[in-house]
Order: C-alpha cells, then structure tokens, then sequence
C-alpha cells in the first residue's frame, strides 16, 4: 500500500538519525535504494527538503476545501 | 520595458456567468422574506455568488467562486462541449446548492462561529440550509421544463439522492468519532472517513456532469472515481493546514510563517476531537515514546512552553512527522487525479478551466 510506504518512510526519517543524514547527503540514493514506485518515488522527493534539511512545512492556503 | 503589471483573467468567467444567471432565475421561487438570507449564503467564500476583495485576482490561490458548480458544469463540458448551457447550468446549480446546505450543515454541527452564522444565527442559517437542499432537487425537477426525458431526470435525482444518504452517513460517522479514543483509529480509518466526506461531495459532483452530458456508466464510474480522489487529497490538505495553524497559533515561534492566519472564530479539529490524519498519526507516535495517552495531546500543546525542552521536542517531532505524513499522502492521491485526468485526456483534450480548477494543471 502506497499511503503506508509513505507514512513508513517519513517516520524512519524522523527517528532514525542515520537514514536522516544520509537522507541529507544523497537523498537520490535513498529513494533509490528503498525501491519506491516512481509515483512514491516523486513524491518522497518533494518531502525531502521537509524531511531531512527542516525546511518549514507549507503555509500555503489549501490548494482545494 | 513595460512594467505594469496585468491582472490575470478569470479563467472560469463564462462558466461563472452562466451558473450566476441559472441560478438567480431558480431563486425567483423563493419567497421574498428569506431571499436575502439565502443570497447572503451563495456569497459566502467559493460559493457562487461570492466576490473577492480587491486585488485579490489569482484563480491559482484563490478558491473560485462556485467551486462545486464549477467542478460538473466543465466536467459536462468536456464530455459534451456543445452541451445545452442552461441544462448543464441546472444540473451544476443543483450541485451548488445541495454542498452548500452540507457545508453549513457542517458548520452548525461543528459549533464553527463563521461569519454567516453571527450574522443569521443558528435557527435561520438551518431554515436556508432546508431551502438550499430543496433547490438542489428543485434545479434537477426545472430541466421537464427544458423537455429533458423524465426517466433521465429521475437518474439525476437519485444520484442525488443516493449520494445525500452516504454523505450523512460519513457526517455521521465522523460525529461518532469524535467521542472515541484517537488511539483506536488508523491511517486506513482515517482516509476512509476523508473518502465519504470530501471524497463523496467531489464524487457527486464529477458523477452529476457526467451523467447530464449524456456519458456511459464506465464513463461515470471514471468521473466519479477522479472526483473521489480529489475529494480525499483536498480534505486531507484540508486537515494537513488546520493542524499547521493551530500549531502555528500556539508555538510560532517554531513553525515560521504568517502567525495568526487560524480564523479565530473557528474550532481546530484537534480541540473538537476530529480523527483526522496527521492528528492521529501525531498521537499515535506520542502514546507510543511518551506512554501516554493521546486524550491529552491537546492539553501538552496548550502547555507546550511548560514542558522540558526533551519533551516539546518530542511532541513537535510527532506532530511535524503526522503533518509530512498527510502531506505525502495527499499528493499521492492528487497524482492518482491526474493519472485519471491523463486518460480522459487521451480521449479527448481537457480544458485549462478543468485543470486550474483541479489544481492538475
């Protein structure tokens, strides 16, 4: 399941300090070697500035309510 | 070099235009002491009849007005370019109308002090939700008038219909929810609950257009299913921002940004309960380091500068993995929209209307 993978991952980021660094140093390999369809694949990249370099999460407006 | 700059042109101008005129004409029923009230509705924020403040001219940011209407009549278009206008029109008012009771209907039920209920009240605001819910099958009965098959017509109604049942039921559910412990929902759960709220109002909307342009039921079933999906990426947008900012409202300090962008007036879901997505990941991963329970998520953020430095880290990495959590998902189903849209599109070339309305552009 798709939404697990996702969820799976941004958790191991979160707490695991070695996948976050490595995250921080080559994210391409990263995402490569979890195996992500290229749907999750792209996906984890947009979070990748979020998730390893602490860029603020989006304040902007929801795009759709 | 001119630097002046443009305004940007509303893409949905015409659409607008002719669901305006539909839908004033079907107000000419309603009688002249709530005409106003139920004309105060239609202007409220992305309802048909709202006007933006000036300078604010972005269809990209800003929520268009009659979003809903908007989403079946080009739905409709697409399938059908030379569509009757004031058929389509009908059928996408009726659209209009019937979300618009459902989200005041929210509202009330939510105790959210918006703008419109100081204004009217509680009693009066449900009185127009009754009248709104009403036109919503009256716009569908007015296309007889129009020599529309009687047997199409009573399709239309009990997609309608049919569609009003599961919608409540979601309400409902969600309701319910709101008395059960965070802890005993999960991330399935939580998109379920996302997919008969948000999800089944874009379903309808998309089903409706397709089926008044005159599609097959695989046709629908494919509209329908790409209006699901968009529905569950915007609720979870929707639950990923009302998080964001009552973070913000309480540690802004921590999440910089535009500080105090919450309105007000209106409860988060964490203080009402909702079991949203990023909130019950958040408690989730907070029961499991801190070994409490997540009741009291809401009390630790209100208390956040009480708390040792050890602690609010931890709570703010809980929460900030639960946001970037619904974040990624919510992308993931506004990518299956467009793997969606990508097939309408090799059928057909969809409009730029439909993609900037969608966000899928």
């Amino acid at each position: 399941m798709e939404e697990q993978q996702i969820q799976n991952f941004v958790h191991r980021v979160s707490t695991n300090e070695e996948l976050h660094e490595e995250l921080t140093r080559d994210p391409d390999d990263v995402i490569l070697r979890e195996g992500f369809s290229p749907k999750v694949a792209q996906i984890v990249a947009r979070l990748v500035p979020h998730l390893a370099l602490d860029e603020p999460i989006s304040s902007e407006s929801p795009w759709w309510h | 070099m001119d630097n002046v700059i443009q305004p940007l042109e509303n893409p949905f101008a015409a659409q607008q235009q002719m669901l305006k005129e539909r839908l004033n004409f079907l107000l000419t029923a309603v009688h002249p002491a709530m005409y106003a009230d139920v004309v105060r509705a239609f202007q409220e924020e992305g309802k048909l009849l709202y006007q933006s403040p000036p300078g604010v001219i972005s269809p990209r940011t800003t929520r268009p007005a009659g979003t809903w209407s908007l989403l079946t009549l080009l739905v409709a278009q697409h399938i059908s370019p030379d569509i009757d206008p004031i058929y389509a029109s009908s059928v996408a008012v009726a659209v209009e109308s019937f979300c618009a009771a459902l989200d005041f209907l929210d509202d009330v039920e939510d105790e959210d002090q918006t703008a419109i209920m100081q204004e009217l009240g509680t009693a009066r605001l449900l009185n127009v939700t009754t009248v709104l819910l009403t036109q919503a099958q009256q716009a569908l009965l007015s296309l007889s008038e129009l020599g529309v098959d009687p047997a199409h017509i009573l399709r239309l109604l009990k997609t309608l219909q049919e569609s009003a049942l599961g919608i409540t039921s979601g309400q409902h559910r969600d309701l319910l929810a709101e008395q059960q412990s965070v802890l005993d929902f999960t991330l399935e759960e939580c998109i379920d609950i996302a997919a008969v709220k948000a999800g089944a109002i874009l379903q309808l909307a998309c089903r409706l257009g397709a089926q008044c342009a005159g599609a097959d039921e695989a046709l629908c079933g494919q509209f329908a299913e790409f209006g699901l999906l968009l529905g569950i990426a915007a609720q979870l947008d929707n639950d990923y921002h009302d998080l964001y900012h009552l973070l913000q409202d309480v540690i802004p300090s921590i999440l910089p940004g535009d500080a105090g962008a919450t309105p007000g007036s209106e409860k988060s879901d964490l203080i009402r309960g909702k079991k949203t997505l990023p909130i019950v990941l958040a408690a989730a991963e907070i029961a499991k380091t801190r070994g409490m329970t997540a009741m009291s998520l809401d009390d630790a953020l209100q208390k956040i500068s009480e708390l040792s430095d050890e602690e609010r880290n931890e709570y703010l990495r809980a929460l900030k993995e639960g946001m970037l959590a619904t974040w990624g998902i919510c992308l993931l189903y506004l990518e299956r929209a467009r793997d969606r849209l990508q097939e309408f599109e090799s059928l057909r070339p969809v409009s730029p209307a439909l993609r900037i309305l969608t966000g899928l552009e």
